[in-house]
């Protein structure tokens, strides 16, 4: 009933157009990139209370998957016989019964599950779930798609949609759809594929546009309202002619065009210096240059590049002597934006008549083709050209961005504003820059750069500002963030930001009577007791004795009392001179890099800290690190202050103060403490029981 | 000797309370009157000046340890030094030698008190705790035997400055309590107006015996209650004619401090009076 109000809702919002009612379709019959793919984050705790009536776990992980409104938790847990096993609360009633249990397969390093949920709308959903093993972590892996077809001028024109986002719900942010609009019979959806639309973009079919103007939330419909006409995006695959690109090389301004090339045969290279993948693909390139460049081969390198001075750096130590465009642009580079670029190292190689004959070729391969297309003189090859098969999804930002919307400033305008990063994939985020732009003229910022920000890692930055003295009120600025992160061979450069208002010579407000005096007056007290010569000592007694009271019932009442028990209670082994403090990134030599990446089975570990121990960064870095080197090894951080019974179960606590940093290996239940040796000693409680 | 023995007795509350944690007591709010580390494992109480290096960096305004040292300093001055501390105690089973040892360094140990908190306001950090005797002997050693210390350049620091500072104890009586403790500097601004003190009557002769026998190296009869008496009474039984005394009393009356002496001081300075 719910269901046919809400098609009927929809159908009388958007009752202008055509709308094309949709079905299920099974990924397997459309390819890969109608399949996305969303990490999940797996916690030692579920998020809702649900009770688990299985066997005893040896490692339990909690996640929750939202469809819609249906919030299903998941429960990837290590049985006693070592196996892991999957359980999902397909019927939501907050009880995991064995009979939950999904049918896992076995793939090199990872577990896959499937399983079909029902959405909040009440449609079924098809997932699979995807463990690489000993992560702390699950790819879902799936899309739903659902499969239509609209009528253009009495052909029929297949049409997907797929739930990008996999949130069970169509028409959100992420989600995405695919028609066959050239009528060949396939559809070419992969990212940069000429048949994929995000859901704001139009589509051409002959000589008529459409764009989605409506869709179903259960994904039954969707609707489709003509719109002026929009040029198809050009196919990209080999057979079809290269758009053609112009641009002034870099660093001396000489003009090339593709059109300018023909007859020679092109390897188009979207590369970076950032990309280490490209970097280490170069001595390749500079070499089959060299072999090559006389017979009629050229190479056209469009740089992804935002540094001038990265580029200029490369192009006079490597020596290169093919055009180079630069635009200072990343993923929004007018030039890579024609071919669609969305990863790099991309490459397209054409023939001499300025036909896409290969994509993606490196190494030896490469220059076999090179040399085969160099041996044809004019007409293309009539070889067919292999089908190019492309990891879906498009990229995406990984690292979120949190900073405060108004950031108060004192009198002066010299503060700092506090910067949040998480990383929220599995991907190690790389030179990432956070910075200020958008202030007054005259204003000082330093940015701030970190290295590396490690998978699932967290950090707070603190970027410096100094307005000019003529600044006043609230100055809009906004925090820029650049990184790039690598999946594989191909990489992705981000540009984000998030706006922000500096409020200036706002002060924190007082706030009640002011108690300061007490402690002045507690100080001047003693001074004069010890200038006083006899009598009034009484006099002075009593009045400090009433100043003391005053202070400690204040102290009291602010909570010090408490501040000095937490102080107390928790161990920082580098605070009280247990140990050095250690604040360096930390690293493995590469003997135990090499016994890291060999461990067996998996191992979890628990990383117990406090928000003020000076160590507990090193601890919870160096874990991260061994995690990122071992497959096998999840690990999670616990504020051992805030969850004092996990402490102290975990045997952190010793004569009732919790020692922190303290890493518990939950397999063995062996804890290390401190960090002075940590790496040595972690590797050798690692191998314990083996 | 009644009066040593009642003191070792409070001596021996002082130790007790210092490891009241054997008991299975966990960490309470309780500001220790003295110098006792709050990370050794037994420990129930804090540290004063262990909290005040970290209420510093982070930036509090140290209301509750300010009054709580203070109704301290009220109540007995550096009496804890003598009648409870711990590290005091340590002390005086080391005295071996009453000696009047260089009383223009006694300051130092403010110097340190400024210094402590001059550290943990610029370099954000615990340099005293990382220096401190009473933690090398109350936390780095239990804890190496629990498995949490090691032997690593900061273990190795921490028994260099408890070596040492044993080593003065035992050549020149409360070697740490007369010239380095920033708790013995801070408790001493209230030994005038303190509400537990020596008090010198009637029949003083000034012969200098009391001097003899204190411990801190002071003149008690001349500088009453001075800031580096510690009140623990060593010097009453001394004396020949019974003149001083310890025990609570009203700040400022007469006797209780030096300007207000009990009563003219003899012509015969420094000679003992005839028995």
């Amino acid at each position: 009933m719910k269901r046919a109000l809400l098609l009927l809702l929809f159908w009388a919002t958007f009752a202008a157009g055509q709308e094309v009612a949709l079905s299920p379709v099974p990924t397997d019959a459309l390819g890969d990139w109608a399949q996305a793919m969303v990490p999940l984050r797996l916690r030692a705790t579920p998020t809702q209370e649900v009770k688990f009536e299985g066997p005893t776990l040896l490692l339990a992980q909690w996640g929750e998957l939202g469809l819609g409104t249906a919030r299903y938790a998941l429960l990837l847990g290590v049985t006693g016989d070592g196996e892991a096993h999957l359980w999902i609360d397909a019927d939501r009633d907050r009880r995991i019964v064995p009979a939950e249990r999904l049918t896992s397969s076995r793939g090199a390093g990872y577990l896959e599950w499937q399983t079909t949920l029902r959405t909040g709308a009440g449609g079924d959903y098809p997932l699979g779930v995807v463990w690489p093993e000993g992560r702390g972590y699950v790819y879902l892996l799936g899309g739903a798609p659902r499969w239509g077809e609209l009528s253009v001028e009495g052909k029929r024109v297949p049409f997907i949609l797929v739930d990008g986002d996999l949130d069970g719900t169509y028409g959100s942010k992420g989600d995405f759809y695919a028609a066959d609009v050239d009528g060949d019979g396939i559809i070419h959806g992969d990212p940069d594929g000429h048949e994929r639309f995000s859901l704001a973009e139009p589509f051409t079919v002959g000589e008529r546009s459409f764009r989605v103007s409506g869709v179903d939330p259960a994904g039954a419909a969707v609707k489709l309202a003509p719109t002026g006409y929009v040029p198809p995006k050009p196919p990209l695959i080999p057979g079809s002619p290269a758009p053609d690109l112009q641009f002034a090389t870099f660093p001396d301004g000489r003009s090339v065009s593709l059109a300018d090339l023909r007859g020679k045969v092109v390897l188009l290279d979207f590369w970076a210096t950032w990309c280490g993948p490209c970097m280490e693909e170069l001595p390749k390139l500079l070499e089959l240059y060299a072999a090559h460049r006389d017979q009629g081969f050229e190479i056209v390198g469009v740089s992804l590049d935002t540094s001038e001075r990265d580029l200029r750096a490369v192009i006079t130590d490597r020596r290169i002597q093919w055009p180079v465009a630069f635009t200072g642009k990343t993923w929004d580079n007018p030039l890579a934006q024609v071919y669609r670029v969305y990863q790099i190292p991309t490459t397209y190689l054409l023939d001499r008549n300025g036909i896409i004959r290969y994509r993606d070729l490196r190494g030896a391969e490469l220059a076999e083709r090179v040399a085969e297309l160099l041996r044809v003189p004019s007409a293309p090859s009539a070889k067919a050209p292999e089908p190019i098969s492309l990891p879906a999804g498009p990229p995406r930002p990984i690292l979120e961005l949190a900073v405060p919307p108004e950031v108060g400033l004192p009198p002066g305008g010299k503060g700092t504003v506090p910067v949040r990063l998480v990383n929220t994939s599995p991907y190690e985020a790389e030179e990432v820059r956070v910075a200020l732009t958008g202030l007054p003229a005259g204003a000082k910022t330093s940015g701030v750069e970190l290295p590396t920000l490690p998978p699932f890692g967290e950090r707070e930055l603190e970027i410096l500002v100094e307005l000019p003295p003529t600044a006043t009120g609230i100055q809009r600025a906004r925090v820029a963030l650049v990184y790039h992160y690598c999946i594989g061979d191909s990489c992705f450069q981000i540009q984000d930001e998030a706006p922000l208002a500096l409020a200036l010579g706002e002060g924190k407000p007082a706030a009640g009577i002011p108690t300061w005096w007490i402690l002045v007056a507690l100080g001047a007290g003693l001074v004069v007791v010890a200038l006083l010569r006899g009598r009034a000592l009484l006099g002075m007694a009593v009045l400090l004795l009433a100043l003391a009271g005053g202070a400690l019932a204040v102290g009291l009442l602010r909570g010090q009392g408490v501040q000095a028990w937490r102080i107390a209670s928790s161990l920082c082994t580098s605070c009280v001179g247990i140990e050095e403090v250690r604040a360096e990134a930390p690293t493995f030599t590469p003997a135990q890099r090499a016994a890291l990446q060999a461990l067996p089975g998996p191992v979890h570990l628990v990383v117990f800290t406090t928000s003020w121990c000076k160590s507990c960064p090193y601890a919870k870095a160096l874990v991260a690190e061994a995690a990122r080197l071992s497959p096998t090894i999840t690990y999670e951080v616990v504020d051992a202050e805030s969850d004092r019974a996990r402490a102290e179960g975990a045997g952190v606590v010793r004569s009732g103060k919790v020692v922190v940093p303290a890493l518990l290996v939950v397999p063995t239940g062996r804890v290390l403490f401190g960090t002075t040796d940590l790496a040595a000693r972690l590797l050798a409680a690692l191998g314990e029981g083996r | 000797m009644k009066l040593r023995a009642l003191r070792r007795g409070t001596q021996g509350l002082g130790v007790l309370l210092g490891i009241f944690g054997i008991t299975g007591i966990g960490m309470t709010h309780l500001l220790f009157p003295g110098l006792h580390c709050y990370a050794c494992p037994l420990s129930i109480t804090v540290c004063p000046i262990g909290l005040l290096q970290n209420l510093v960096i982070s930036g509090t305004l140290p209301f509750y340890f300010l009054g709580a040292v203070a109704l301290y300093g009220l109540a007995l001055g550096r009496g804890w030094c003598g009648w409870f501390c711990p590290f005091g105690t340590v002390n005086d089973l080391l005295a071996f030698r009453k000696v009047r040892f260089v009383r223009t360094l006694s300051p130092v140990k403010l110097l340190v008190l400024g210094g402590t908190v001059l550290a943990a306001w610029r370099l954000a950090d615990t340099w005293f705790c990382k220096l401190c005797p009473a933690a090398s002997l109350t936390a780095s050693l239990p804890y190496l035997g629990l498995g949490v210390a090691q032997v690593n350049a900061p273990f190795l620091l921490h028994m260099a400055t408890l070596g040492a500072v044993l080593l003065g104890m035992a050549l020149v009586s409360r070697f740490w309590c007369r010239y380095l403790c920033p708790m013995g500097g801070l408790l001493s601004l209230f030994n005038r107006v303190s509400a537990f003190g020596l008090k010198l009557g009637e029949g003083c002769t000034a012969c200098g015996t009391c001097a003899k026998a204190c411990p801190m190296g002071i003149v008690p009869h001349r500088e009453i209650n001075a800031p580096d008496c510690i009140k623990c009474g060593e010097c009453v039984p001394s004396c020949p004619t019974r003149a001083l005394s310890v025990g609570f009393s009203l700040p400022g009356v007469r006797g209780r401090d030096p300007v207000r002496p009990a009563r003219a001081r003899p012509g015969a300075h420094g000679v003992p009076p005839r028995q």
